[in-house]
C-alpha cells in the first residue's frame, strides 16, 4: 500500500495500523454521516488518533510525541485519506506542528504540543490571504507591539480544520518581517465563518480586528517566522501529496474492481482494450505521484532545505494534485451512470480530491512556483 | 578502486564535468543522430580507460557501481556535454544479461571485450512477420554437434552495420508452444552466412538494418541460458531495456535544446510557452524519480517486472512531447531541416522530433506496454 516509504518492517507496521484504525469505526460511512451533519472531527476518533500516538507523530519525544519523520507522517495521512477519514490530521498534526516545532518559542512548545499530543488542544493554522499565494510573506495582516503584548488586524483566509479549532496559529507582518502569533478562538475581535467545501468540510476565514496577544502568545519572532512557516509548508504540501494518493489509490481499486465484475456485451467491461489502457495511463499518473512522494518523503527526512526543498515539495504537490483530480474524474467515467450518483463512493473520492487539491496550492500554482525557483541558479537542482 | 558512490554529489559531478569537456570531441557534441562506432571509438575507449564506460555494471565486471542518485548525475552530466549515443548494446543489454544469466566461461569470454571495445554488439530480435507479436519470431536453429545452424533475418536491428557480435532470438523447438521454442544465443558477425542490409529511416540516416542468416553456425557454449529459456532471458533483458530506453537522459537532450532556442527566441516572456514548458519540466522530474525507483530495485539485485512498462511509456512519450514543444516554439523555423543558428548556438530543431519517433515504437510498442500493464499489473480480464 505504502510503497512511497523505504521497505521496512516498521513502515509495514505503521500502514497496517492505520488500515486497522480505518476498518474499526471510521469507515467511507462516517464521512457521510459527518458530511450530512456539516461537521469533520468526531472527538472521539480524534481521541483514537491521539491514543495511537499519530498526533504527535512529528511532536519530538522530549515533548510527549513519537519524534518520528514526514515519512511516517506521510504513511499516516495516506491511510486515513484511502478511508475517507475527515479529522483535520494533516492540517494540525503536520502544519500547525511543524510550526511550533520549527518556532523559537522553547516555553509555548513545552505548554502546547503535550496538549496536542494527547488531543485536548486542536489549533489550526491562519496564513494565507489571497488564493494561489503561496508565499509565506505575503500577508497584508498587521501586529503591533501594545501594553506589553501585540494588537493583530486582518483577515486569513482558506484555514482547513477551522471549525473544530481551539485556537489558531496566525502570521502577521511585525517590526519590518514576519511574525507567528497564537489566538485562541474566542479571542475578542476574532471572527471565524466558515464556507462549505466540496467534501463536506469547512473552508474558514478568520477576521482579525484589535485582537490582542499576550507578549508569550508571539510563538515564532520575526527571526525564525518566515523559516519556520515555509517550512512547515512545504512538509503540509508533502503530507497532503500523500493524502491525495491515497485517495486516488482507493478510486483506481474501485474502478478496477468494478471493470472486472460489470458485464456487458456479454463480458466483463475491464476485457475491452480501450478501457484497459485508459486504466494503465491512470495507474501510470498514481504511480508518478508515488514516486515523487517517495524521493519528497526521503528528502525531507534527510534534512533537504531552502529552494530544492521548496521545489520538490511542489512537485510532489503538482503531481499528486493533478492526478488524484484525473484518476477521481474518470473513475466516474469508469463506472457509468452509477458513477454519477450520490450512492456511488467514487464521488466521495471525487470530492476529497477536489478539496485536497486545491488547498495549499493547487497544480498550477504549484508548477509557477516550480518554474520560479527552477529559474534561479542552481534552484530546482533536486 | 574508487567508490564513486562515497563522494559527495557535487565533487562527483563536477569531476565528470571537467572530464567530459575536456575530452568528448566538440564535433560530436549534440549530434542529431545516433553515433557511428568510427566516429565514437576513441571517446569509448577514453572513457573505457577511465573506467567510466560502465557506470551501471557492478565494480568486479568493470562497471563503476553506481548508485540511483550518482546514476542520474552521470546522465545529467552526459546530457549537458551533448554526448551523443553509441552503439551501446553490449554496455545496456547483452553485458547485463549475460551477468545475470550467462555461465562463469561466458562472464569471462565476453565481458571484457564489451569494456575494451572490441566487441561491439546488436540485437537480433524482430522479424519481418514478427514485430508487436515478438514470440512468433521463425528464425530457426538446429543443433549438429556442438554448433546451431541458423537460418532466418532480423530486421530493425540497430548499428548491425557497425557490430562485431549479434544475440539472437531463435526458434528451436517448433513444437513446443511459441514462448517454449525459443532461445537466446550469441553470434559473432564474421561468421560465414550473415549478411547485412542497412534500411534508410525517416530522418534519412542508415542506423538499422536488415540482418540475413543463412546456414550460420555457431557454437552451442554461446547459448545463454538453457535452451528453449530464451523468452524468459529475453523478457529479463526486455526489464533492462525498459529502463533503458525509461532513462531520462533523451528527453533532457530536447530540453536543452528548447531552452538554448528559448533564451535565443526570448521565449521567457511568453506566458503560454513557460507553462508549457513547465508542465514538461515537471513530466521530466517527475520520470526521474520514477527511473530512480527502478534504478534503485536494480541494485538491490531485485528482477524487474512488468510494471517497469510504464517508465517506458512515460519516458518516450515525454520525449515527444518535448520534441513537439521545441517545433512549436520555433514558429516558422519549426520546419527547417538541419541546424538553425540561434544566437551563439545552433539548433537541430526536427531532429529529437525523429529521434524520439522509434521509441514509441521499439522495445515493444507503447501500445503493447499498456496491454502487458493492464494484464499483469492490474490484473484486468482478458
Amino acid at each position: 500500500m505504502t510503497n512511497f516509504a523505504h521497505p521496512s518492517e516498521h513502515a509495514a507496521l505503521l500502514a497496517e495500523s492505520v488500515a486497522d484504525f480505518v476498518r474499526r469505526g471510521t469507515t467511507v460511512a462516517r464521512a457521510r454521516t459527518l458530511r450530512e451533519a456539516g461537521a469533520e472531527c468526531d472527538r472521539a476518533q480524534w481521541r483514537g488518533l491521539a491514543q495511537l500516538g499519530w498526533l504527535g507523530v512529528l511532536v519530538p519525544e522530549r515533548f510527549g510525541g513519537m519524534g518520528l519523520g514526514i515519512t511516517e507522517a506521510a504513511i499516516v495521512a495516506e491511510g486515513l485519506a484511502r478511508g475517507l477519514v475527515p479529522e483535520p490530521f494533516t492540517a494540525t498534526a503536520v502544519l500547525a506542528v511543524s510550526i511550533l516545532v520549527g518556532a523559537d518559542n522553547e516555553a509555548f512548545m513545552a505548554e502546547k504540543l503535550p496538549q496536542i499530543v494527547t488531543g485536548k488542544l486542536l489549533p489550526a493554522v491562519a496564513w494565507q490571504e489571497r488564493a494561489g499565494e503561496l508565499d509565506p510573506g505575503a500577508t497584508d495582516a498587521v501586529a503591533v507591539a501594545f501594553e506589553g503584548g501585540f494588537r493583530l488586524n486582518g483577515v486569513k483566509h482558506f484555514i482547513a480544520g477551522a471549525v473544530d479549532a481551539d485556537a489558531f496559529l496566525v502570521s502577521a507582518r511585525h517590526a519590518g518581517d514576519l511574525a507567528l502569533f497564537w489566538v485562541p478562538r474566542d479571542s475578542a475581535g476574532a471572527r471565524l465563518t466558515q464556507q462549505r467545501l466540496a467534501d463536506g468540510r469547512s473552508s474558514g476565514t478568520l477576521g482579525l480586528t484589535d485582537v490582542m496577544v499576550a507578549r508569550e502568545g508571539m510563538i515564532a519572532s520575526p527571526a525564525v517566522a518566515r523559516a519556520a512557516l515555509a517550512q512547515a509548508l512545504d512538509r503540509a504540501a508533502v503530507v497532503v501529496g500523500a493524502e491525495l494518493v491515497g485517495v486516488m489509490g482507493r478510486a483506481l481499486e474501485l474502478s478496477l474492481d468494478y471493470m472486472r465484475t460489470r458485464v456487458q456485451f456479454g463480458k466483463p467491461i475491464g476485457s475491452f482494450q480501450a478501457l484497459q489502457h485508459r486504466a494503465v495511463d491512470l495507474y501510470l499518473q498514481q504511480e508518478l505521484a508515488t514516486a515523487v512522494l517517495a524521493e519528497a518523503v526521503h528528502a525531507l527526512d534527510g534534512g533537504l532545505d531552502g529552494a530544492p526543498r521548496a521545489a520538490l515539495a511542489s512537485r510532489t504537490k503538482a503531481r499528486a494534485s493533478e492526478a488524484a483530480l484525473r484518476i477521481t474524474r474518470e473513475a466516474i467515467q469508469l463506472h457509468g451512470a452509477i458513477g454519477f450518483t450520490d450512492d456511488c463512493d467514487v464521488g466521495l473520492y471525487t470530492k476529497r480530491a477536489l478539496v485536497l487539491s486545491a488547498w495549499l496550492g493547487n497544480a498550477t500554482a504549484h508548477r509557477r512556483r516550480y518554474a520560479r525557483i527552477a529559474a534561479q541558479p542552481g534552484g530546482a537542482h533536486d | 578502486m574508487i567508490d564513486y558512490n562515497a563522494l559527495t554529489d557535487d565533487a562527483f559531478r563536477a569531476g565528470l564535468r571537467v572530464f567530459f569537456e575536456a575530452n568528448y570531441p566538440r564535433h560530436l557534441r549534440f549530434l542529431p543522430r545516433r553515433m557511428r562506432w568510427h566516429e565514437c571509438r576513441d571517446w569509448y575507449l577514453a572513457l573505457s580507460k577511465k573506467g567510466w564506460l560502465a557506470p551501471h555494471w557492478p565494480p568486479e565486471h568493470g562497471g563503476m557501481g553506481l548508485t540511483p542518485g550518482k546514476l542520474i548525475i552521470y546522465f545529467e552530466e552526459t546530457e549537458r556535454a551533448g554526448i551523443g549515443r553509441m552503439p551501446d548494446q553490449g554496455l545496456t543489454m547483452v553485458g547485463p544479461t549475460i551477468i545475470r544469466f550467462g555461465n562463469d566461461a561466458q562472464r569471462r569470454k565476453f565481458l571484457p571485450p564489451i569494456i575494451a571495445g572490441e566487441h561491439v554488439w546488436c540485437q537480433g530480435y524482430s522479424e519481418p512477420n514478427a514485430g508487436s507479436d515478438l514470440a512468433s519470431l521463425q528464425t530457426s536453429a538446429v543443433l549438429e554437434g556442438d554448433e546451431f545452424v541458423i537460418n532466418g533475418s532480423k530486421i530493425w536491428t540497430s548499428m548491425a552495420h557497425d557490430a562485431t557480435h549479434i544475440y539472437v532470438l531463435v526458434r528451436t523447438d517448433r513444437q513446443a508452444k511459441k514462448q517454449e521454442g525459443i532461445s537466446f544465443v550469441l553470434v559473432d558477425m564474421k561468421t560465414p552466412g550473415i549478411t547485412v542490409r542497412p534500411i534508410r529511416n525517416i530522418a534519412g540516416h542508415e542506423e538499422f538494418c536488415q540482418v540475413f542468416f543463412d546456414n550460420v553456425r555457431t557454437p552451442r557454449a554461446n547459448l545463454v541460458g538453457e535452451l528453449n529459456a530464451g523468452w524468459t532471458i529475453a523478457k529479463g533483458l526486455l526489464g533492462f531495456e525498459r529502463l533503458n530506453i525509461g532513462s531520462p537522459r533523451r528527453p533532457l537532450q530536447a530540453l536543452e535544446q528548447i531552452e538554448v532556442l528559448a533564451r535565443a527566441r526570448q521565449l521567457g516572456d511568453n506566458p503560454a510557452f513557460v507553462e508549457r514548458l513547465t508542465e514538461l519540466k515537471l513530466d521530466l522530474a517527475d520520470l526521474g524519480s520514477l527511473y530512480a525507483r527502478y534504478v534503485d530495485k536494480v541494485r538491490r539485485g531485485e528482477a524487474l517486472g512488468p510494471d517497469v512498462s510504464m517508465l517506458k511509456i512515460w519516458a518516450t512519450e515525454t520525449y515527444q512531447r518535448l520534441s513537439e514543444l521545441l517545433i512549436e516554439a520555433a514558429g516558422e523555423y519549426g520546419a527547417f531541416e538541419g541546424e538553425i543558428p540561434v544566437g551563439d548556438a545552433s539548433v537541430d530543431i526536427l531532429s529529437p522530433f525523429y529521434t524520439s519517433r522509434p521509441g514509441t515504437i521499439y522495445g515493444g510498442s507503447n501500445e503493447i506496454q499498456r496491454n502487458i500493464l493492464a494484464k499483469y499489473v492490474l490484473k484486468l480480464p482478458g
